[in-house]
């Protein structure tokens, strides 16, 4: 304080104003008097002041967890698992509860709208004229030249499409998300063809395991069916009943599971399936007899000297696989390289050590759900890219997308934008105005997931067959429609074969009609003999489901007598080893939400950016710190990122989460740190899947600092401290 | 220099220009505590009394203090279901906003009257269950046009019935006055 102005004065004032500002600001009757509003038409079943629960299905990805959502005066409130549901028992996510911020999500698409291209300009069309667009682009071409792209949820809509498509001889709808691509759901699933003659999708009781090695598979954070692996989880950590279970991670980049994990084990990216070969050897050497040809080729010596592990490291695992109940997982960024499937069946072959096939705490093939004939996967990257080949050589005219975000999920190697060039029509019925919804002609928005009917099949994550339903939880709160019945008009327009073939007069009556042969079933969790009584449980319990669990032993009698081969993969050119992971909180679709956004990342606790994971060491070579900017270039592309010194990550390897870097999608999204598939290449797996994890690449400095939040303080565990033990 | 303020500020000029300060914020405050025991302005000039004369009861239209915690503002197809049956909503200038939140299908904004902060956990069915009667908190509306306050809500007003409901029943006034009966 000054000589002219005391502390004393400085107190007598500030007082003053404090007291002034309170009175003058507290007492309004503006502080006091909030505005109501009553229900128009109250429902009967409402009481003032009471919430009213809801049933539904969660839609932020494709797993399927039954959601009970709490609505107050026609509100949703919050959202909380279905504890009825077998897939989630309860639980959730934290995109399932962020699901609200969708729903009130400023930036949603409230009316149709017609734009040119890439403007961000539009202007507002009626539901008539909409619904005579959808009309004339289906009646104006060839049934061939139309398509439908579909994102994986919800599969009521994908069941719709498919059935005109049967109907009338329009291409049958292609699914696609940038998860299944991520999770290599094509390689899984050729993986187990090869091994057990059946295609499916492998289901891992990890909660009933003793020892569980996962390859890479990140069960806790997107991996397939997050919130019932993280169960399974806590099954094998639990003591009460038998002893605390043990996890050993495989994986270059330790991920929040490999967080989890009791042992982490950083080998060399694309030695897995070496390494699960070596595993298996030693692991049947330890007991004696035979070696059966999958594991007779490799030379343990060799994997260790190639994998970076240690022999004793191999041999102490192998002998600990040998002697329980052991099960192993594949999965991540080691099926994204070009020995994928390899890597797959490597890992999948490894369970015959201790022969846990179809046994509890093994593997099984998952069970098809209630209204599904066969197991149907997501296309695979490489189905994708022909599709994309497609659109761009003209043979599609009219293009329907719902669902999925192709612009931003794709890499950008596979040129979705430009292809979309070869469509003369484009229709997005994206609730959200993301990057593909821009490039479209006309964007015609759906309901809100919380807004809507449908149901999802639950692919894997439950014992028991499942088909979780949803409804609406509250009326939709802008102009929006539900596609099926833009669809239905539209069809009803067209005239022709189109107006016989879905002979439903809305959605409602189009899924009752799913409904009706699970009436016939029994063993279901209800039954009734009226598809509206039916219909009625439907909702009420938020879906139908077995009660007893229909998991599939696999066919393992050859398993072990196949050549697996322990193949290094090849990799683009480059200095580090790139491994993109999903972010665990924002996945494909979170960005717009900003619980997400501010939801600290499980390892690095950083939030609302992009950076990448550098070694300590590397960083120290490189003369990078903490924060600064760096161009990460590939074969492919290039982003900018800032460096966070990440320990747990090889120094030959630097890491990178995908979910930011979109250029639309919203205030929340757009112009938001950097998007890895930007780097990757096109080069697919034996298996179709994209080998996203199978680039290298360099990194040059740009001499710019980037700020990024993070949980925790920068001097804090990892910071200073470890940076001046290195110099 | 804020010496000098402080030394002008105890001259008889200064001292009559403190005055004038210390009067502009008392009247301002004193209209700010003034507009706290107004009713707020309503967007309908809902005449309470006239649908007690009509012998309508409270529960009619609140019929949530019986049931649960809130009393509830009636949904305006409550208010129509008799008020399309009646001339004079055809015609009176009062009525107007709500033939036209029912005919356009905009939800009224009413601003409730009798509220208590978020960190009580007032309960209308509990007060109904014991007896007590509507007005003996809100007072007579038959009287009124706009629902008014005959007293503040505050801990004291609650806690004196409470107190008194309990009488000589030590295990009742235990119960009636902890605090976590409110404050949960």
């Amino acid at each position: 304080m000054s000589e002219q102005f005391s502390r004393r004065d400085f107190l007598k004032l500030a007082g003053v104003g404090a007291a002034t500002t309170a009175i003058l600001t507290g007492c309004g009757p503006a502080s006091r008097y909030v505005k109501r509003e009553p229900y128009m038409q109250m429902p009967e079943y409402n009481y003032n002041g009471q919430s009213t629960y809801y049933a539904t299905t969660c839609r932020e990805c494709a797993a399927g967890c039954g959601l009970v959502v709490r609505t107050i005066q026609g509100r949703a409130i919050k959202t909380e698992g279905n504890a009825s549901n077998p897939l989630n028992l309860g639980k959730t996510c934290a995109r399932g509860q962020a699901t609200l911020h969708g729903l009130y999500n400023p930036d949603r698409v409230t009316d149709p709208i017609k734009r040119a291209r890439g403007n961000t300009a539009y202007f507002n069309v009626d539901w008539d004229s909409a619904t005579q667009t959808v009309a004339d682009a289906l009646k104006n071409y060839k049934p061939e030249e139309i398509a439908f792209l579909m994102g994986t949820a919800p599969d009521h809509l994908f069941d719709f499409v498919s059935d005109l498509a049967a109907a009338t001889g329009i291409n049958a709808p292609v699914r696609f998300g940038a998860l299944s691509m991520f999770e290599a759901r094509a390689t899984l699933s050729k993986a187990a063809e090869n091994l057990f003659g059946k295609a499916g999708l492998p289901f891992f009781d990890i909660g009933g395991a003793q020892v569980v090695f996962s390859f890479g598979s990140n069960f806790l954070e997107t991996w397939l069916s997050p919130v019932s692996y993280t169960r399974g989880f806590v099954g094998l950590r639990e003591a009460k009943t038998k002893k605390r279970g043990y996890l050993v991670q495989f994986e270059s980049r330790m991920s929040q599971t490999g967080g989890k994990a009791d042992e982490w084990i950083p080998l060399k990216p694309g030695t897995e399936a070496l390494v699960a070969l070596a595993i298996g050897r030693l692991a049947l050497e330890s007991r004696g007899g035979a070696l059966p040809r999958a594991f007779a080729d490799v030379d343990p010596a060799d994997a260790a000297a190639k994998s970076g592990v240690s022999l004793e490291t191999l041999e102490r695992l192998a002998v600990m696989f040998a002697s329980t109940a052991s099960l192993a997982i594949p999965g991540g960024p080691s099926l994204g390289r070009s020995n994928g499937l390899a890597v797959a069946e490597a890992v999948l072959a490894l369970n015959a050590v201790p022969d846990n096939f179809g046994k509890p705490g093994g593997v099984y093939l998952s069970a098809l759900a209630p209204n599904e004939t066969e197991y149907h996967r997501p296309a695979s990257t490489q189905e994708m890219q022909e599709f994309v080949q497609k659109m761009a050589d003209g043979k599609f005219k009219v293009l329907f997308i719902h669902g999925v975000n192709p612009v931003f999920e794709l890499p950008r190697s596979i040129d979705f934008k430009a292809a979309l060039s070869g469509v003369e029509q484009v229709i997005s019925f994206a609730t959200f105005p993301d990057e593909t919804a821009l490039e479209a002609d006309y964007v015609f928005p759906d309901h809100h997931g919380l807004e809507s009917w449908g149901y999802q099949r639950v692919a894997t994550g439950s014992a028991q067959p499942v088909l979780s339903g949803a409804q609406p939880v509250v009326s939709p709160f802008y102009n929006t429609r539900a596609t099926i019945d833009v669809l239905l008009a539209a069809a009803q327009l067209a005239g022709g074969e189109f107006a016989t073939a879905m002979p439903f007069k809305d959605e409602v009556e189009f899924l009752h009609s799913k409904l009706v042969p699970l009436m016939e079933e029994t063993g279901g969790s209800f039954a009734a003999v009226d598809i509206n009584t039916f219909a009625a449980y439907f909702q009420q319990h938020g879906g139908w489901w077995k009660l007893a669990g229909a998991l599939e032993a696999p066919d393992t009698a050859d398993v072990l007598n196949h050549d697996l081969n322990g193949e290094e993969p090849e990799f683009a050119e480059g200095e580090f080893f790139l491994v993109p992971f999903v972010s665990p909180t924002l996945a494909e679709a979170g960005a717009n939400k900003p619980w997400l956004q501010e939801l600290p990342d499980p390892t690095t606790t950083v939030m609302w950016s992009t950076w990448v994971e550098i070694n300590p060491e590397t960083a120290h070579e490189l003369g990078v710190e903490n924060e600064d900017l760096v161009k990460i270039v590939s074969e492919f592309g290039e982003i900018e990122a800032a460096v966070y010194k990440y320990p747990a990550i090889r120094p030959d390897t630097i890491a990178v989460p995908f979910g930011q870097g979109h250029t639309a999608y919203g205030r929340y999204a757009e112009n938001r740190g950097a998007n890895p598939a930007d780097l990757f290449g096109s080069q697919m797996n034996e298996a179709g899947d994209l080998t996203f994890a199978g680039v290298k690449v360099k990194i040059e400095k740009t001499g710019k600092k980037l700020p990024i939040p993070r949980l925790e303080s920068i001097m804090g565990v990892y910071g200073e401290a470890l940076g001046k033990e290195h110099e | 220099m804020i010496k000098r303020l402080f030394d002008w500020l105890k001259q008889p000029l200064g001292l009559i220009a403190v005055g004038i300060g210390f009067l502009a914020v008392f009247s301002v405050a004193a209209y700010g505590l003034s507009t706290t025991q107004k009713a707020p302005e309503q967007p309908i000039q809902f005449p309470h009394k006239t649908h007690i004369a009509f012998g309508i009861q409270c529960l009619y239209c609140h019929p949530g203090a019986a049931k649960g915690p809130a009393a509830g503002i009636p949904s305006q197809a409550k208010c129509w279901a008799c008020h399309q049956q009646i001339a004079k909503t055809e015609t009176s200038e009062l009525l107007a906003p709500l033939k036209e939140a029912v005919e356009s299908g905009t939800p009224i904004q009413w601003v409730p009257v009798a509220q208590v902060p978020d960190f009580v956990h007032f309960n209308h069915r509990a007060h109904i269950a014991a007896g007590k009667n509507c007005e003996e908190c809100h007072g007579d509306m038959s009287k009124v046009t706009i629902a008014e306050n005959p007293q503040v809500f505050n801990m004291g007003f609650c806690l004196n019935c409470h107190i008194k409901s309990a009488g000589e029943d030590q295990a009742k006034l235990n119960k009636l006055a902890d605090c976590g009966t409110c404050h949960y």
